[in-house]
């Protein structure tokens, strides 16, 4: 008796080495009355960068708006580590524990789809600011809403207004992430250069992880092109633009960087580097239009800092999802999306609308050129507007067929 | 063995969520896959990720182009994690102690690159998305529908406790012991006449498809196979929760996956530069607590028996005085 | 055929920084039988103090000399306060350690300088490009390559004509042999420790101005550490120099030829130089 008795004891003490979970047990409060609103960002990890910025946005959107709104949110904010499977798990602990259905942010296209297909199955609503076109094209679902322009968009409006600009710029070198995206943004590129008649002389695609873009861009000035377009994003588009200028590479051709990540993106390259670089952008601290120049108010005052694409996608998906709700009157995802399709509403583009069709959101995508450091009117003033405009895929065009 | 079941019972209770409860039964699968390679035969391999991974391709592209059931997608992840294991490990098994370690881990990086280069087939790194999970059915009687996240969670349970059994029998079996062995002295092993290469392949196998079962685990649990289960800090992320757990016990696995997964989680949601508490973590652990967690339950229960043991000696003798 | 001069250049450049975090790496493992998964974020402290230094004081040469001597002192400080007790222990446990060290200060780092990268700008001397007729190359890259050579040949002469060399090239043979000499086992451990941290962080100050600082860029350090040690063999120091240079050259002109595949490959080769001469190209078996 005693031997067994000493063995169960043992085995309850094993067990009983996993209640680490009294300090979790208390955090299983369901919210009641208030409405949770969960915020998703990478706030660890390799993107720490650009979370960090989206989270501050969507938080200063909830402390500011809510009340405004006659909304009573709980905020929640979750790390998604830049990792997909951490991420979707985290929001599916969320739905059960916290049983929330308002998401936003998510900044990795690989998370936000995922996320999607989950809230959408829980029957929640999404809003996102990520690239891939899939979140409106082949993978859309009621539940998905995305603020950002995405690539056709974003080639559209930079490459050829650049085309106007420069008539005798006709042969173009792409460099592009050998990422889904990086494909779909090569792919519109190369639409356009076919029809607009330019040469694409060459295309190097590289690497997820690649840091040295010197081999690359020995390739690009071998091949002698009028415009170097770059089609990579965060830390690699600085380097590759870094070491162009370091190859002396400004002075022998244009340089576009078709998808920057705004301000803290600007402050890493520099104003030496930046000058006389074409950048295209979805949003920027400068764009003149009322719903713009409250948001720039209200970041200097209630946080004390320049808004930026970053912060700003983080503000606009949360501003939005709560925009739904008192639209809708009420805090039931389902009338939330429907007063969400079609919401025409001054946004910082401009005036912006959010198709019912495919969720998308109609907004200006901007080129900007980066201005030399005795022009700047201020440390943080590195980029002027050049044009902007709306071009997104007719439905007949989309992929999304949503149910 | 008991305990494991309790522990089962208990994580969704305790948990305040049974989608975290899930993760973590997950990653005990992972975890007692790289337990049986690293704790029995004293292998540290890196390639843990690669089973995960092609568990939880197959298993996700089993569902979606072949319409198999559950079973189906199991079977898949077993069976091409197997192969997997068997390529790898047949090569790598040639090389010993750091040249073993650093050839796994050039094949992990060479498979996160053929993952990613076949967008077509894996989705690249927008990951497989939309894996279905269908019910649970038996010559087509449906057991379970694992459309609620208890009926999932419990699947997953099911799994772990018929692998954790399936384990506990290889590890104290004859086969179990000639592990050990090549472990302690893999020479003496040899001069004695076994093939420890073959035993060390057949371990390696076992262990790839332990862990591709896991990966497939995780695609049915999210709805989706992302190109991170195949990228080389998911090994490492398996061989940390097995050291901390204990890599000589195979409930070190149950300790180690559980503290990682709630600490991690719970972690990240206070401090986004949880990371640093986790870098602490492993220093002590490795630094100090070389057992794991295990060794720290072990010593526990030492401490608490002999403390028990002298106070009955105490209690008989002097029952024994007034009688 | 201008080309792929360029791109072997580029590969000279990527390949002597490559050298400096192996020759470390290689040298602790060869002597002290330690795996140093914190190798890396020596790299990561070099980078960052670089920026850090060149922007208090507009020197690029202080950080330059200061950095890495700082970086060494460190590893001076971390190996004989507690890494020295993981000697004897296994490498999993070494790995595990050291992996966490890492962590602790990548995350350090974020906690000081923000999780966004940074600009470290080359400094005056070498800005901008050497022009010969059609050909351009950066002057820091060039700068780069001269300097590791002279480092380079600097190492060698402490290797083959230094007391101190000569002890470390009998402890790559064997360190009870060299012990049993009468010489300080343990001092000499600490001294390589160091030395790889300073070679290490060396590298990172060197590649700030090519690549930035940013707080996640040590495991990318500590991943080419490891195949250029494989590669070159462990404990050897023409093989960490013939290694990186080779990777370099490798990796550039991969990247004209099949350009997503130019990272693959050097795992490949990894894998195949394991399985076939594990030595590598210098090392001994």
């Amino acid at each position: 008796m005693k031997l067994s008795r000493r063995k169960f004891v043992k085995d309850a003490a094993a067990g009983a080495m996993l209640v680490g979970g009294a300090p979790a047990m208390l955090g299983r409060a369901f919210a009641a009355e208030k409405v949770r609103l969960c915020s998703l960002n990478p706030l660890s990890g390799a993107f720490a960068g650009v979370g960090k910025p989206g989270e501050a946005g969507a938080h200063l959107a909830i402390q500011a708006l809510a009340k405004d709104y006659g909304l009573d949110i709980d905020y929640v904010s979750i790390d998604s580590e830049g990792n997909p499977g951490r991420g979707v798990a985290k929001v599916l602990a969320e739905i059960q524990q916290g049983g929330t259905k308002f998401f936003a942010g998510a900044i990795l296209s690989s998370v936000a789809l995922a996320v999607g297909a989950e809230v959408h199955k829980a029957g929640g609503v999404f809003f996102t600011s990520v690239g891939a076109d899939e979140v409106t094209g082949a993978n859309c679902n009621r539940s998905m809403f995305r603020w950002s322009v995405p690539t056709y968009g974003a080639i559209q409006e930079t490459v050829v207004p650049l085309i106007a600009m420069f008539p005798d710029a006709k042969r173009w070198y792409t460099i592009t992430p050998k990422y889904v995206f990086g494909d779909s943004l090569l792919r519109n590129a190369v639409d356009v250069f076919k029809q607009k008649g330019m040469e694409h002389v060459g295309n190097s695609y590289h690497s997820l992880t690649e840091t040295e873009f010197s081999g690359y861009l020995t390739n690009a000035a071998a091949a002698k092109p009028d415009v170097l377009l770059l089609l990579n994003f965060g830390s690699q588009s600085t380097n590759t633009l870094r070491q162009a200028a370091d190859f002396g590479l400004k002075q022998k051709m244009k340089i576009v960087m078709v998808w920057a990540a705004g301000l803290e993106q600007y402050q890493e390259i520099g104003s030496d580097i930046l000058d006389g670089v074409y950048v295209g952008c979805q949003y920027d601290v400068t764009i003149d239009s009322p719903g713009n120049k409250k948001i720039v108010e209200l970041f200097k005052r209630d946080a004390n800092r320049i808004s930026s694409y970053g912060s700003v996608a983080g503000y606009i998906c949360a501003d939005l999802v709560m925009r739904g709700m008192k639209a809708a009157g009420s805090a039931e995802p389902a009338a939330v999306i429907k007063a969400l399709e079609g919401m025409k509403y001054e946004g910082p583009t401009g005036d912006e609308e959010i198709q019912a069709f495919d969720h998308q959101c109609v907004k200006n995508y901007y080129l900007l050129k980066g201005k030399p450091a005795a022009q700047k009117k201020s440390s943080d003033d590195y980029v002027e507007i050049v044009s902007f405009g709306k071009s997104f895929l007719t439905q007949a065009q989309s992929l999304c067929k949503m149910a | 063995m008991l305990a494991s079941i309790a522990a089962v019972v208990v994580l969704p209770l305790i948990l305040p969520s049974v989608a975290m409860a899930t993760e973590v039964v997950v990653f005990i699968v992972a975890t007692l896959g790289c337990n049986l390679l690293l704790g029995y035969v004293g292998l540290l391999s890196f390639g843990q990720a690669i089973s995960f991974g092609v568990g939880a391709y197959a298993c996700g592209l089993a569902l979606i182009h072949l319409h198999v059931g559950v079973w189906g997608g199991l079977f898949a992840a077993l069976i091409c994690s197997a192969i997997a294991g068997l390529v790898v490990g047949a090569l790598s098994i040639q090389k010993r102690g750091i040249y073993f370690v650093m050839l796994t881990f050039a094949f992990s990086q060479m498979f996160y690159f053929i993952a990613y280069a076949m967008a077509g087939v894996t989705g690249g790194d927008n990951g497989l998305l939309n894996v279905p999970r269908p019910p649970l059915t038996v010559f087509g009687v449906t057991l379970l529908s694992l459309a609620t996240p208890l009926s999932m969670y419990s699947m997953a349970a099911i799994v772990f406790l018929i692998l954790f059994a399936f384990l506990r029998r290889v590890v104290a079996s004859p086969f179990g012991s000639t592990l050990i062995a090549i472990r302690e002295n893999e020479e003496r092993a040899i001069a004695v006449g076994y093939n420890t290469r073959i035993f060390k392949i057949i371990a390696f196998v076992f262990s790839s498809w332990v862990t591709g079962i896991a990966g497939a685990l995780y695609a049915l649990f999210l709805n989706f196979a992302p190109l991170s289960n195949i990228d080389v800090s998911m090994s490492e992320r398996i061989i940390i929760m097995t050291i901390v757990g204990g890599a000589n016990s195979l409930f070190g696995s149950v300790l180690g996956a559980t503290f990682y997964v709630v600490v991690g989680n719970l972690l990240s949601s206070v401090w986004p530069r949880w990371l640093l508490v986790l870098g602490i973590i492993l220093i002590v652990v490795a630094g100090y607590l070389r057992g794991g967690l295990w060794s720290g339950v072990e010593w526990t229960w030492q401490r608490l028996r002999a403390r028990w043991a002298v106070a009955g000696a105490i209690e008989q003798r002097e029952d024994g005085g007034d009688a | 055929m201008n080309l792929y001069l360029i791109q072997v250049l580029n590969g000279l450049g990527i390949g002597m920084i490559y050298f400096l975090i192996a020759v470390g790496l290689s040298v602790i493992f060869g002597i002290m039988n330690f795996v140093n998964f914190a190798h890396g974020a020596f790299y990561l402290l070099g980078a960052y103090l670089c920026y850090a230094i060149a922007a208090a004081t507009d020197s690029f040469w202080l950080a330059l000399a200061v950095g890495p001597l700082a970086i060494g002192a460190l590893a001076w400080a971390a190996e004989t306060r507690f890494l020295c007790r993981l000697y004897r222990v296994e490498h999993m446990y070494q790995i595990l350690v050291t992996l966490g060290l890492a962590l602790v200060i990548q995350e350090l780092v974020v906690l000081i300088w923000g999780p966004i990268g940074t600009h470290v700008s080359a400094p005056a001397l070498f800005r901008g490009v050497l022009s010969y007729g059609d050909f351009a190359y950066p002057k820091y890259r060039l700068f780069v390559i001269g300097f590791s050579a002279v480092l380079a040949l600097t190492l060698w002469l402490l290797l083959e004509r230094t007391r101190y060399g000569a002890i470390l090239r009998a402890g790559t043979e064997s360190t009870e042999m060299v012990s049993l000499l009468g010489i300080d086992i343990f001092r000499l451990f600490s001294l390589t420790f160091a030395l790889g941290a300073y070679l290490a962080g060396l590298a990172g100050v060197l590649a700030a101005p090519i690549r930035g600082a940013e707080p996640f860029m040590g495991p990318e350090a500590l991943t080419i550490a490891f195949v250029v040690v494989v590669i070159g063999g462990m404990g050897s120091f023409a093989g960490a120099l013939a290694g990186g240079l080779l990777v370099g050259v490798v990796q550039s002109v991969m990247s004209s030829l099949w350009s997503e595949g130019a990272n693959v490959m050097i795992y490949v080769a990894m894998a195949l130089v394991i399985l076939l001469r594990p030595r590598g190209l210098f090392g001994r078996t």
